[in-house]
């Protein structure tokens, strides 16, 4: 048996450690993608089960839910799925042996074992004997919250793991439910206790916020219509239209849709999945174009009541999709308490249960990213790393996404403009390998193209039934435009608007949409906002036409609202309040280097200042010296405005930490960010920038463990000498000690993203974005095949100031100064400082921190950026790109800090880091100190982005003018001294505390994680109290 | 004590820096310590003594640590309680041993050369909001040398310079050596009444009013701008008698407009830490915020008498 906590062979991560050559592609073992055979854990250690009371226990436990499930006839029918009756083995353990059990589920009956049985599909491992009952009795909530306490990890199929949760459900769910009710009570008196008093009239100051806007005079040289780019006279009460969308949004609780996962499978079932219904092999691309296809011929055109723009994601108000061949399974275990948890509640209709349960889910369970690398490449370290959830996450095990198509193209072309093209390619080529896949890109546009006409379809058939006349006219225009786009190109606005929401929702239904982003909108609609205006004579048309166009892009932000992310509970304590994260990017300058601001990027500005939604994420590129000061202004005031949006990206800086990779200048200069902050090269460039969260301070604490890392209770990585024995000699020593724990950990993560791509290829090509990216049809691939024009994978590392802080104490306090060893500091961080408050004080109060604006503190920055890019520097990925570092955290500082022991800095355990690379609060009280120290880690170390967070509060005796002048003299000032982005808060803590006791009236209060945006009120707990926490400097 | 018969050393409180209150636009406030008023509301009553002193936080104090009582020569602390300030020589041998920063410095010599490094560091700010650096105290016209090296330092950088000051000064040398490297001065008139003023500030005003009156002369050449402020302390600068006296002055002498600078009590606590006994802040009219309704009145009233209060 090959169990994590007894494996020894930890010397691979040290092999590339001394190489900082050139980058190398991974070497993965050959698999055959046919061969399915499952992974099983051997069970065949001797089985001498003890028979300790806690084995008789969970031994009864299960032999109870063995005989509920064969004889109760309710229950039985819960085992027969599709394809006949569940198969589903589980072994249970303890890491002392103290319980082996397990339970097989075969034939419609079930039976426990008084041992791990036999081909097993998961086995459980506890910590001890303690959890092992409270697994089998707590609510699914719960359960997760043990999974990330790594009170338990999972051995095996985690599809099998969901299942047996879902069996468990299905037996207390009724209790379950109560209990869940119970925990929400109870976390809501607590928010109320921790929030303190709080002060109704905060609510109001924010809501008042929008009612005053600042004005100016100047107008930058690319708006052509506007009078007032900043549009000051229109609010949110001129658009009713919107009013009510915003309110659907906001008021409506989101629904799984059982739609894609019907059809996908239903095409499969059919069609075959690994081997056509002949037995040939499928070409992968072909199948899921051929699947894709299916899809978009049979789901519903749907137009939503009174809306300007065709199409829905789902079948719901606000649907959740399922993507059964991405991380789908996850909530399995979660079908019948999934309503009433208390983060994120989702509505699961009984036909769509039935139908997960039964159907969708037993065909995907081992046809998933995670399961597929699991079976083929037999369990890697790196997965079984991942699976613990402590350490680093793989965002491949849901999906690649996190680009950003070429609308242009789609805008210019058509479907059938893009098609042409391709058919041209096919001409030129005889190579069947790559005209497969270009066949496969046509497929997919085709079905695309087929979604758009049954929408101009349903539009006309609406428009004859429609009662009011002035809806059937916008019915009618409806049906004239989706006859138009995407087959046809783009002629008008709304004709531009409704492709880009056509091909938006195609995108969805061919991959999980995780950070895929939509780019610079601005850029890409203002030709045909030109077009419609310059057709208007009167200045009365003209000033009508720049209200229907807020309406519009309104309408299409709103749009983006129609679905959420598949979420297991999991997840909200992973990415808590996390939508898609659909970014969209404003201003900078053109690929030609000339100021890009123009009409349309304050139209974005007014929708994004009325709605104030959490996505579309909305990012600013500022580009000193090319932008104005009126278009920083408005940034701000819009910021202010919201509280939270839009992000902040010095354009310059951002093209010089792109400038390592050699891309072409045009290409930088049309970047965009993805996801949360991450530039991409708009239309050409694959570069999965969220493939990895990393936890810097796990390598810490390794490298403080000689390898062993305390929560997973693993000597999980390479020796790198002991702290108690005496090891380090000099600070440098263990600056190398904690590489090499880095190195180990990003060796490993790579190893395992490298086989999730190739997992990727087998079970999940893209095509349709494919043909929607620059190079694939040249090179006749698909762009999870390398197909795009540029590549890269982009990585997430976390705790960057807690490592640095740390690091500082450890060379000042220990090897400078020595005011205290190593070992007793080391056992002062192991024992949380509980008995050593004056060492604590002396850390807290005696070492210069990151964000004081100390030199050494800038840089053991540098340093430690420097040494992770280049580790990454190491190699090559499958797609042939490279890998890029990048300093933020949607929000697993607080997950990964509630995971953590204390450090060296002083941070406690348990206690959130900083988000992305923000200076911890106790730094300085000067925010001047924290923007000058930011500023000046150098960007070629961090070509992924970084996301530096600021909370400023504005003075109520403070006029508006002013504080928007202050805020936009603070962010040109960073920008000058080349940080390269920031993004602020603009609200107190106390409101925040008042929010967290009155949700009601902060619907759409907005906060900035780290690099994304959130509805407070939708944060866990934890999340909460760090935005609450984090330094505010009044304004 | 031969300290105090010599010529002071400047000391300076601290430099603040991201400053939005004292001045236009992102500033740095450098703050010298030492002052002749004595003004009873004084908000930096840290800034009142031209010496260094030893403030005590008792509050950061952690229990059971006693490290300072074993590096004070004259046995002068009790961690956790206070300090005998009659024993207390001010060595500071104390500070650096104490873990958490409970035990402080106040006051130390200027360096100008750091001084201006770190000021320089902070000009992007400046620049891109129309800020600076702002001299404010304590007096820092006391330190005139010092105060004229600085001014004449930043202005060479091309940094704006204000100075906040009580106007008690020695007029000559503040014309020859400060004035032609400041860009603004914020003047605060307190009382009009001289005996109040030597009552309530610890001198009489006559001074300050006639350099107020040289410098609406020289400010009329436009080369620095002149503010006047008159804080607005309940029941002794709050009064419509005293505005109104102040508000005939400077329509006297040709000024337009005047700042009020509403009292607020988050100095009340300061006093203890450094061992100052103030009985004023006992009162509760100086433990609270000055009522917004007597504000706006008072403002009305200047408005009234022909002047813009802002």
């Amino acid at each position: 048996m090959t169990f994590p906590n007894t494996s020894s062979s930890t010397s691979s991560g040290t092999e590339h450690a001394m190489t900082m050559a050139e980058p190398t592609a991974v070497k993965l073992p050959p698999v055959d993608p046919l061969d399915m055979r499952p992974f099983h854990p051997d069970p065949a250690v001797s089985d001498a089960a003890r028979h300790s009371p806690q084995q008789l226990i969970v031994r009864g436990l299960l032999g109870l839910m063995a005989k509920l499930y064969t004889w109760h006839p309710r229950l039985r029918d819960e085992l027969r799925i599709k394809d006949g009756w569940i198969d589903l083995v589980v072994g249970i353990r303890t890491r002392s042996g103290s319980v082996r059990t397990g339970i097989r589920f075969r034939d419609g009956k079930a039976k426990a074992m008084g041992r791990i049985p036999e081909a097993v599909d998961v086995v459980l491992v506890f910590k001890s004997d303690a959890e092992v009952t409270k697994f089998l009795t707590a609510t699914p909530t719960e359960q997760v919250l043990m999974t990330l306490r790594n009170d338990f990890y999972v051995d095996g199929n985690t599809s099998s793991l969901n299942l047996f949760v879902y069996l468990i459900s299905r037996l207390l769910f009724r209790q379950q439910i109560k209990n869940l009710a119970k925990d929400l009570r109870n976390d809501n008196a607590d928010r109320r206790t921790q929030a303190g008093a709080t002060n109704p009239d905060l609510a109001r100051q924010m809501r008042e916020r929008a009612d005053y806007r600042i004005a100016t005079s100047q107008v930058d040289p690319g708006v052509k219509y506007l009078e007032d780019p900043y549009l000051r006279d229109f609010s949110l009460k001129d658009f009713p239209r919107l009013a009510k969308f915003l309110n659907r949004h906001l008021d409506h609780d989101a629904e799984v849709c059982p739609e894609l996962p019907k059809l996908l499978t239903e095409w499969h079932r059919k069609h075959g999945f690994e081997r056509d219904s002949k037995g040939k092999p499928w070409h992968p691309v072909l199948r899921k174009a051929l699947a894709y296809q299916y899809v978009m011929e049979n789901r519903r055109p749907i137009i939503h009541a009174n809306d300007l723009i065709a199409g829905t994601t789902t079948t719901k108000e606000t649907g959740v999709v399922v993507y059964p061949e991405g991380h789908g399974t996850m909530i399995w275990g979660e079908l019948l308490t999934v309503p009433h948890r208390p983060l994120n509640p989702y509505g699961v209709s009984e036909e769509t249960r039935e139908l997960l349960h039964k159907d969708v889910f037993p065909y995907w369970s081992r046809r998933n990213f995670k399961e597929w690398v699991r079976d083929h490449y037999r369990s890697p370290l790196g997965q079984r790393i991942d699976d613990r959830f402590a350490v680093y996450f793989d965002w491949k095990t849901a999906t690649i996404s996190h680009t950003i198509p070429d609308f242009p193209k789609m805008l210019r072309l058509g479907t059938s403009g893009i098609i042409a093209e391709i058919e041209e390619a096919m001409a030129a080529d005889s190579d069947e390998e790559r005209n497969t896949t270009r066949r496969a890109f046509i497929l997919a546009l085709e079905g695309l193209g087929t979604y758009s006409r049954h929408l101009a379809a349903q539009a006309a058939y609406e428009a004859e039934r429609e009662s009011d006349p002035s809806r059937a006219a916008e019915l009618r225009r409806l049906a004239e435009i989706c006859s138009q786009v995407v087959v046809g190109p783009a002629r008008t606005l709304d004709e531009a608007v409704n492709s880009v929401w056509i091909t938006w929702v195609g995108l969805h239904m061919e991959s999980t949409n995780a950070g895929l982003s939509m780019g610079r909108l601005d850029q890409w609609l203002q030709p045909y906002f030109e077009a419609d205006m310059g057709k208007l004579e009167t200045l009365e048309q003209r000033r009508a036409y720049t209200k229907r166009a807020i309406e519009l892009v309104g309408d299409l932000m709103l749009r983006c609202t129609d679905h959420l992310p598949l979420t297991p509970d999991v997840a909200n304590y992973y990415f808590g309040g996390s939508s898609s994260d659909q970014a969209i990017t404003l201003g900078g300058v053109t690929p030609e280097g000339e100021d890009a601001v123009c009409d349309m990027t304050y139209i974005f500005l007014k929708v994004t200042e009325i709605l104030s939604l959490r996505d579309p994420n909305v990012n600013a590129r500022f580009h000193l010296g090319k932008n104005s000061q009126a278009y920083l202004k408005r940034l701000c005031e819009v910021n202010l405005i919201t509280a939270a949006t839009p992000s902040l990206h010095n354009d310059e800086v951002v093209g010089k930490a792109l400038s390592r990779y050699g891309y072409e200048v045009r290409d930088v200069r049309d970047w965009a960010a993805t996801g949360c902050v991450e530039p991409t090269l708009s239309g050409k460039h694959i570069g999965h920038t969220n493939f990895q969260m990393l936890s810097l301070v796990a390598a810490l604490e390794m490298a403080l463990n000689d390898g062993w890392h305390p929560l997973m209770d693993w000597k999980v990585g390479p020796s790198t000498g002991s702290i108690e024995a005496g090891d380090f000699a000099n600070f440098d020593q263990f600056f190398e000690a904690y590489r090499q724990q880095v190195a180990f950990l990003v060796d490993r993560s790579i190893e395992y993203n490298e086989m999730l791509g190739k997992a990727h290829q087998q079970l999940r090509p893209t095509p349709l974005l494919s043909s929607l990216i620059e190079g694939t049809i040249a090179s006749g691939k698909d762009v999870t095949y390398g197909g795009a024009r540029y590549n890269s994978s982009g990585a997430a590392c976390i705790g960057l100031v807690d490592v640095i802080d740390s690091m500082l104490v450890i060379q000042k306090l220990v090897f400078e100064q020595r005011v205290v060893s190593f070992a007793d500091l080391k056992r002062a961080v192991d024992t949380n400082f509980a008995n050593d408050p004056l060492l604590l004080a002396q850390v807290s109060h005696k070492v210069a921190l990151f964000g004081s604006g100390n030199e050494d503190a800038v840089a053991m920055g540098n340093r430690i950026t420097k040494m992770v890019q280049s580790l990454y520097d190491r190699y090559t990925n499958y797609r042939g790109g490279r890998y890029a570092a990048g300093f933020w955290s949607m929000s697993t500082h607080v997950s990964y800090g509630t995971l953590a022991g204390a450090l060296p800095s002083g941070r406690l355990a348990g206690k959130p880091f900083t988000p992305g690379l923000t200076p911890t609060p106790g730094a300085s009280p000067n925010l001047l100190d924290n923007i000058r120290d930011v500023a000046r880690l150098d960007p070629a170390n961090m070509p992924n982005n970084i996301a530096f967070n600021v909370k400023v509060v504005p003075s109520a005796h403070e006029s508006r003018e002013r504080t928007v002048d202050t805020m936009a003299a603070y962010v040109k000032s960073y920008f000058s001294l080349g940080g390269m982005q920031m993004q602020l808060n603009a609200v107190t803590s106390d409101t925040l505390r008042d929010a967290m006791v009155h949700p009601e009236n902060y619907r759409n209060l907005l906060v900035r994680i780290s690099g994304y945006n959130a509805y407070f009120v939708t944060l866990n707990k934890q999340m909460q109290l760090e935005l609450i926490e984090r330094a505010e400097y009044g304004i | 004590m031969t300290a105090i018969l010599t010529k002071h050393e400047p000391l300076l409180l601290e430099v603040k820096g991201n400053a939005l209150d004292d001045g236009p636009g992102i500033r740095s406030v450098v703050f010298f310590k030492g002052c002749k008023l004595s003004c009873r509301w004084c908000h930096n009553p840290e800034s009142l003594s031209q010496n260094a002193e030893l403030s005590f936080n008792v509050a950061d104090c952690i229990s059971g640590c006693t490290r300072c009582r074993g590096h004070c020569p004259e046995d002068a602390i009790m961690p956790g309680v206070g300090i005998n300030r009659w024993a207390c020589t001010r060595c500071f041998d104390c500070v650096p041993v104490c873990p958490s920063g409970a035990l402080r410095q106040v006051g130390k010599p200027a360096n100008v050369a750091e001084l201006m490094a770190k000021l320089r560091a902070d000009k992007p700010f400046y620049e891109a909001s129309g800020g600076g650096v702002t001299f404010s105290g304590g007096e820092p016209t006391l330190a005139m040398e010092l105060l004229g090296e600085l001014a004449a330092a930043c202005r060479a950088e091309g940094i704006h310079t204000l100075l906040e000051t009580a106007g008690y000064f020695r007029w000559e040398p503040f014309e020859r050596g400060v004035l032609p490297h400041l860009n603004a001065i914020y003047y605060d008139l307190k009382l009009m009444d001289s005996e109040d003023h030597r009552a309530y500030c610890g001198v009489p005003n006559e001074r300050i009013l006639a350099n107020f009156k040289r410098l609406v002369e020289l400010s009329r050449a436009g080369t620095f701008d002149l503010q006047p402020r008159i804080p607005l302390v309940p029941d002794i600068t709050a009064t419509e008698e005293n505005l109104t006296a102040i508000g005939r002055f400077l329509l006297d002498v040709g000024v337009r407009q005047v700042r009020l600078l509403d009292y607020n009590p988050t100095w009340v606590d300061k006093g203890p830490q450094l061992g100052i006994a103030n009985k004023f802040t006992e009162l509760d009219i100086m433990r609270t915020w000055l009522p917004r309704g007597l504000a706006a009145r008072l403002r009305q009233h200047l408005v009234d008498l022909g002047l813009e209060a802002i």
